[in-house]
């Protein structure tokens, strides 16, 4: 199958780069760093251009809301009472197969890994979730980041204007707000649920623009002054906010769809889950770190076969469009993009022809960025009732993905007295899947 | 009416090892010929005290079994492999495996006058082939490839009208066309659209379909059955549905949603006498009913012991043997039979 081929665009329409969104930040931040020349040696270290690379990566989370069927996706038992009725297909990995209900993301693995034996234990919607999301069982003394925060704790920047971790879930079954725990507000998510627009960023139609720039300038123009005169971290933080506020205000069209050409929407579908990952380039093109986008709702007890068929259409669709655009613009090798949810789905079929909760034997996938296209770790049996090699917990795959975009899995963070690692005790990364 | 719907009555289950998907029958006989989830077709004799399953051998399908019918000494088979495949009953070995279809076969059935058969796809298309030789007669192209909400749409259920001269087609958003069987052409659109539900907010998917279709013995009414508006459709959490159309005026006659029996109508059939028509399906569980067929009024109606994929008559009409969920049940109404004990198949044999 041909790869996805995006229409000629006209980037001047209606591309908000990366770069030339953050321009006016860079610059601004350009002139105090020329003024430091500490900075500009520290530069030159290894150490603080491997950060720079770092803090040039995103992740983006397409989160399968209520747990789809790894035997409908990536770990296909075709011929086995479990397999259900679809084959197994070839893929550009001569070694992998997956489910036909992915055609497209078939002729995608070259770029994409797979983990094919998660077994985190918990079949609970409310408690898979937040394992997924955290990457560890809930604490009663700890109040822990979900991923997205950790991500933007660990790949935002100070001067970015945008914001560092946004999660797109419209109003549907299993919303979970997820949150920043210990890190704090300032990594929690811009999170939105009943327009893919955010609300309340929108400047009020009885300011003029030019009073709003204005108002702005003299806000700045105080805001330096009293910087100068309180020269304190409180205070710069506080000038922060301000610009932060302000980048927020003009993002407003990088989660407006209408904004690209007609060729660009239509190359990534029209469903709602396809215009989002359509937002999710547009995001991570403007140097949003984390963006999830929650597809809800794979929870098939009954009809678990045409469930599937439409929700992995919907995937493939959006999954393959996004990954080839992120490919075409470059933006791929410092892209992670990622599949799970809560759980998978039981081997056993049950009489309404459905799947169950299963956290026992399940897949996820990641692809681009630090990922060794094509690999794929672990097993489960025949049947896929467990798993029978490489068994990998919810800290081991976070493990993977913070050693994939260059964020140390062996870091700590200190909450009060205690050093909380980043990922759950005993985890590791897996490197067999690590570029 | 040729047999007592009100004596309705489980006479004997059959355990299978697989789900049965289609079940067809040898006329005169009790023997049985199940396809299913295991990718295989299997013969059961009913009648015999200990049945066994005998494994039909040669070139068998890649994938779910989903139509068997029965013309003179072969057995026909459709598979979500895209795959027609005839059988040799006496040998039960494939004789004939024909590449019918792109995507998954959902039915297929044979006209009453033994001449054709008609498969239903994913592809969208209902396919009219010549029993005798495998020819392709007709391609039947009228269904739309997506549902309204950009998914694949998927073709379900296809009848033949009792004179052979007509096909019901059936799909996903309650769509169904008639069919003229000689020409090709289509003759009536009607439309069941509760049968499909479309959950626009939480999650954001559909469920249903119109999974069967039925001619009335006169040929003047068509049945659709599927399941009603459901409101988690995480399950099949809806009340089992069928309509009854005129065709020719394009007018609902009969709307039948009953709360007590959940779940999808996977058959339905009328019977060559007696005033009444029977209809099985099933969520977890399953059920037969029995409705008057010019009141559209409940004559009787029994829990199944598994979700019910398919049935066939007998003669006399007064016995069904239905097959689901891992089971095979015979089903009576011509007298009071004394509550089953369940028999086990015995290991599949391979065919002698």
């Amino acid at each position: 199958m041909a790869r996805n081929d995006l229409p000629n665009r006209n980037l001047s329409q209606h591309d908000v780069s990366r770069r030339g969104f953050l321009g006016s930040a860079a610059l601004a931040g350009a002139a105090s760093f020329a003024a430091n020349m500490r900075v500009l040696d520290a530069l030159q270290t290894p150490t603080l251009a491997a950060e720079l690379k770092r803090q040039q990566k995103s992740v983006i989370l397409l989160w399968l809301a209520g747990g789809a069927s790894q035997l409908e996706t990536w770990d296909p038992k075709p011929g086995r009472i479990t397999g259900g009725p679809f084959r197994a297909i070839s893929t550009d990995i001569p070694s992998v197969q997956i489910s036909e209900l992915l055609p497209k993301m078939a002729q995608r693995m070259k770029t994409t890994a797979i983990i094919r034996s998660l077994n985190t234990r918990n079949g609970d919607h409310g408690g898979g979730t937040i394992l997924m999301e955290t990457g560890r069982a809930k604490e009663a003394a700890v109040d822990y980041p979900d991923l997205g925060a950790l991500i933007a704790r660990e790949l935002g920047r100070a001067d970015s204007q945008v914001p560092d971790y946004v999660s797109l879930y419209s109003e549907t079954e299993g919303r979970h707000k997820g949150g920043a725990g210990f890190l704090g507000a300032r990594y929690a998510p811009m999170f939105l649920s009943d327009s893919m627009i955010p609300p309340n960023i929108r400047r009020l139609d009885s300011i003029s623009e030019t009073d709003h720039t204005d108002r702005a300038a003299f806000q700045r123009l105080l805001a330096k002054q009293f910087q100068d005169r309180h020269p304190r971290s409180v205070v710069s933080s506080h000038g922060m906010a301000y610009e932060r506020v302000r980048g927020l205000m003009s993002s407003e069209t990088l989660f407006d769809v209408s904004q690209e050409p007609q060729s660009a929407r239509d190359f990534y579908g029209p469903t709602q889950f396809q215009e989002q990952c359509l937002i999710a380039r547009r995001l991570v093109e403007a140097g949003v770190p984390f963006v999830k986008v929650a597809r809800a709702w794979w929870d098939s007890h009954g009809q678990n076969f045409e469930t599937h068929r439409e929700l992995c259409a919907d995937l493939d669709q959006g999954m393959s469009a996004l990954l080839d655009d992120l490919g075409q613009r470059g933006l791929l090798e410092n892209t992670l993009v990622l599949t799970f949810g809560e759980f998978g789905r039981t081997p056993q079929i049950n009489p309404s022809l459905g799947r169950d909760h299963f956290a026992n034997a399940w897949s996820a996938s990641l692809s681009g960025c630090g990922i060794k296209g094509g690999a794929v770790y672990g097993k489960t049996d025949a049947d896929g009732h467990t798993v029978v090699e490489g068994e990998a917990k919810a800290g081991d795959l976070f493990a993977t993905i913070f050693s994939a975009v260059g964020i140390d899995p062996t870091k700590e963070y200190q909450v009060g007295a205690r050093p909380i690692p980043i990922v759950d005790f005993g985890c590791k990364a897996i490197p067999e899947i690590l570029a | 009416m040729s047999a007592d719907p009100l004596k309705l009555a489980i006479a004997k289950t059959i355990r299978l090892k697989s789900i049965g998907f289609c079940i067809a029958r040898l006329p005169q006989t009790e023997r049985l010929f199940i396809g299913g989830s295991d990718f295989k077709v299997y013969e059961i004799d009913a009648g015999l005290e200990k049945p066994e399953l005998i494994e039909f051998q040669g070139d068998g399908h890649q994938s779910y079994v989903m139509g068997s019918v029965v013309v003179g000494q072969q057995l026909i088979t459709g598979g979500y492999d895209g795959q027609l495949i005839w059988w040799d009953l006496e040998q039960r070995r494939s004789v004939r495996t024909l590449a019918a279809h792109d995507r998954w076969i959902r039915k297929m059935v044979v006209s009453p006058d033994g001449k054709r058969i008609a498969s239903v796809a994913d592809d969208m298309l209902c396919k009219v082939w010549d029993v005798e030789s495998g020819q392709l007669i007709h391609t039947l192209a009228g269904h739309k490839p997506e549902t309204p909400h950009h998914f694949p749409s998927m073709l379900y259920a296809v009848a033949f009208s009792p004179d052979s001269q007509s096909i019901v087609t059936g799909d996903r958003t309650g769509h169904l066309v008639v069919w003229d069987a000689a020409s090709g052409k289509s003759l009536a659109e009607l439309e069941a659209p509760v049968m499909y539900t479309w959950d626009p907010k939480q999650r954001r998917h559909s469920i249903g379909g119109i999974r069967s279709v039925s001619f009335s013995a006169d040929g003047q009414f068509v049945a659709a059955g599927g399941i009603g508006t459901i409101g988690n459709i995480d399950h099949l959490d809806g009340p089992s549905r069928v309509e009854i159309f005129n065709w020719r005026t394009q007018q609902r006659v009969h709307e039948i949603s009953d709360p007590g029996y959940k779940g999808l109508v996977e058959q339905i059939v009328f019977p060559r006498q007696g005033n009444w028509f029977a209809f099985a399906g099933g969520d977890n569980g399953g059920f037969v009913s029995f409705y008057d067929a010019s009141t559209g009024k409940l004559v009787h109606q029994l829990k199944m012991p598994m979700h019910v994929h398919g049935f066939v008559f007998n003669e006399s009409e007064d016995t069904l043997y239905a097959t689901g969920h891992d089971q095979v049940a015979v089903v009576t109404f011509k007298e009071a039979i004394p509550a089953p004990a369940a028999i086990p198949a015995e290991e599949p044999k391979p065919a002698s």
